[in-house]
């Protein structure tokens, strides 16, 4: 197996420092890690993401990165045969990412549910920063005329009112935590 | 390289377990203050006398682990350049205005999470600087040229302030010279108990006696080397006692499934002993990594948990909780500091401007505010 490793990481370029944490791996990491990684064709960037996740969720929670590729949330995006490959590496991606930062991956979506529930038009949006760093909620107003403008600042100051703005601010401050 | 090699008998002192193996001492370092002492509490160990300790570092690149080697031994080396430097901080975050003084490089003791294995990694060996006259020369020049600033200077940047104090006695240097400054005040700040030479000086409410503080737990897990919580609650008291303010960092803090409870005991704890009107102030900061110190982290401490916190990477290229998580934790932290004490000055580290609003309520307004008011009376 560990032959199957190094041709696969010398035809993806795989740096010699992430291929040797790959094969330090116990036996059953290092073949479901190379099941995953052929299945997707994964590169150096995203190996290192995985490798990294599922190291820091061993240390924190005990479980083997082949109990997480091959766990009941992961393994059906990877082996579905409907999936395109970049669609499985996104889905895959963003569920380790859950689960290996699962308050912030909810605080994040409690966010995103309450900016939906608001339906906003498409000229107002909602934002906040990637991965909530700096704790702040951006408006950004998109506007063709001074009209459509001072239309679109009159319709914000009932949003600001409403309570899924208060908590959106709770969720970033950390008091829904 | 060797010139003499000389070595004596008699107890020597230890620093909370610590001990060096050798002293390696540099040429015109082998008179003075720091070098007599040296002799006196390590009088049966082996001192090696060097033109020049360029073997000596290449022996320490050339080791399987440069940064734990570099500590087996204490180099006495003079100082080149400047001894005080303007603390650097962190890009983007609130700045205290706090001045550095390096009497030492690197520290005998083993945090996993010292950021000291990034920034010292190709200088790994624990050294110390012998020419402490140069070094209040500096300072003594510094504070008259510019009589209306008030100077806060700590020298626990690059090295524990007192864990070596057993060994080379800087104390009995530093302290008495900043006792007499009009406009500076001095921080030590330790992880240890080694306060024997701090409580006979007479502190003149010129110096801040100060700790960093976590929970027991944290300590058995990451810092290794260092002194237990009652030893550094214990510690602090007699310095109280001896007329020292006492500083308290709560930093780094580490969140953990029982951390409300470990930490709510140790602030507890704390007010329980000390008497919050002689705290000059208290410092919140939690867990900060950097991609490389992570690296480093998990090659020298593989069982540390710490780096499987919710971290994420913060514009600076400082590894964090995620921001509301850290929000949280700080405002807890107020809280219960508030039980014990409504007046005792807080103040956050290596946070941005948007933290402090959400922890305080506001940002100080210049990087000069936090100092002023951190020294406001004295």
């Amino acid at each position: 197996m560990d032959g199957e490793i190094e041709t696969y990481g010398k035809s993806k370029g795989i740096r010699p420092r992430t291929l040797q944490r790959w094969l330090r791996l116990s036996e059953p990491d290092r073949k479901a890690l190379l099941d995953l990684a052929c299945q997707l064709g994964i590169g150096e960037n995203h190996l290192r993401d995985i490798l990294e996740w599922t190291e820091e969720m061993n240390l924190r929670d005990g479980v083997s990165l082949w109990q997480v590729i091959r766990g009941a949330t992961v393994e059906p995006i990877w082996t579905d045969p409907g999936l395109g490959r970049s669609e499985k590496i996104r889905r895959v991606k963003e569920e380790l990412r859950r689960l290996r930062f699962p308050r912030l991956v909810r605080a994040e979506r409690e966010i995103q549910k309450r900016v939906r529930s608001m339906g906003l038009k498409s000229e107002i949006q909602i934002s906040v920063p990637p991965a909530l760093e700096g704790g702040f909620l951006t408006v950004h107003l998109k506007s063709t005329s001074y009209e459509d403008l001072q239309r679109l600042v009159a319709e914000l100051g009932p949003l600001v009112d409403r309570s899924e703005i208060r908590e959106v601010f709770s969720l970033l401050n950390g008091e829904a935590i | 390289m060797k010139i003499e090699q000389v070595s004596g008998a008699g107890a020597g002192l230890t620093a909370g377990g610590y001990r060096p193996e050798e002293v390696i001492v540099e040429a015109g370092s082998e008179q003075g203050p720091i070098f007599e002492n040296l002799r006196r509490s390590l009088a049966d160990l082996a001192f090696t006398f060097v033109e020049r300790a360029d073997e000596f570092f290449l022996r320490l690149r050339g080791a399987e682990d440069p940064l734990g080697m570099g500590k087996r031994y204490l180099l006495l080396t003079r100082h080149q350049g400047d001894f005080i430097k303007k603390c650097p901080g962190s890009e983007g975050s609130v700045c205290c205005n706090y001045f550095v003084i390096n009497f030492a490089s690197n520290c005998p003791m083993e945090c996993s999470y010292c950021y000291l294995q990034d920034y010292l990694a190709h200088n790994t060996a624990l050294k110390i600087f012998s020419n402490v006259e140069d070094l209040l020369g500096e300072a003594r020049s510094l504070f008259a040229r510019q009589r209306g600033f008030f100077f806060r200077v700590g020298t626990g940047e690059i090295t524990d302030s007192l864990a070596l104090d057993p060994f080379i006695g800087f104390s009995e240097q530093i302290v008495p010279f900043f006792a007499e400054q009009p406009n500076a005040l001095l921080e030590l700040k330790t992880k240890s108990r080694c306060v024997d030479r701090l409580v006979a000086l007479d502190p003149k409410d010129r110096v801040v006696a100060s700790w960093s503080m976590n929970p027991q737990a944290v300590i058995d897990a990451d810092e290794h080397g260092t002194a237990s919580f009652e030893e550094r609650i214990e510690a602090a008291r007699r310095c109280q006692e001896a007329g020292y303010r006492l500083g308290f960092h709560f930093d780094p803090m580490v969140e953990y499934a029982n951390w409300e409870e470990d930490y709510r005991g140790m602030v507890e704890k704390l007010f329980s002993v000390l008497d919050p009107r002689r705290m000059a102030w208290i410092s919140l900061g939690v867990l900060r990594t950097t991609p490389n110190l992570k690296r480093i982290m998990r090659g020298r401490f593989p069982a540390s948990r710490l780096i499987s916190g919710e971290q994420v990477l913060a514009p600076d290229g400082k590894l964090r909780y995620f921001h509301p998580l850290r929000v949280s934790m700080y405002r807890k932290m107020l809280r219960w500091i508030r039980q014990g004490s409504p007046t005792v000055f807080v103040y956050l580290c290596m946070e941005s401007k948007e933290v402090w609003e959400q922890v305080f309520g506001f940002s100080p307004s210049c990087e000069m505010e936090i100092g002023r008011r951190m020294t406001a009376g004295m």
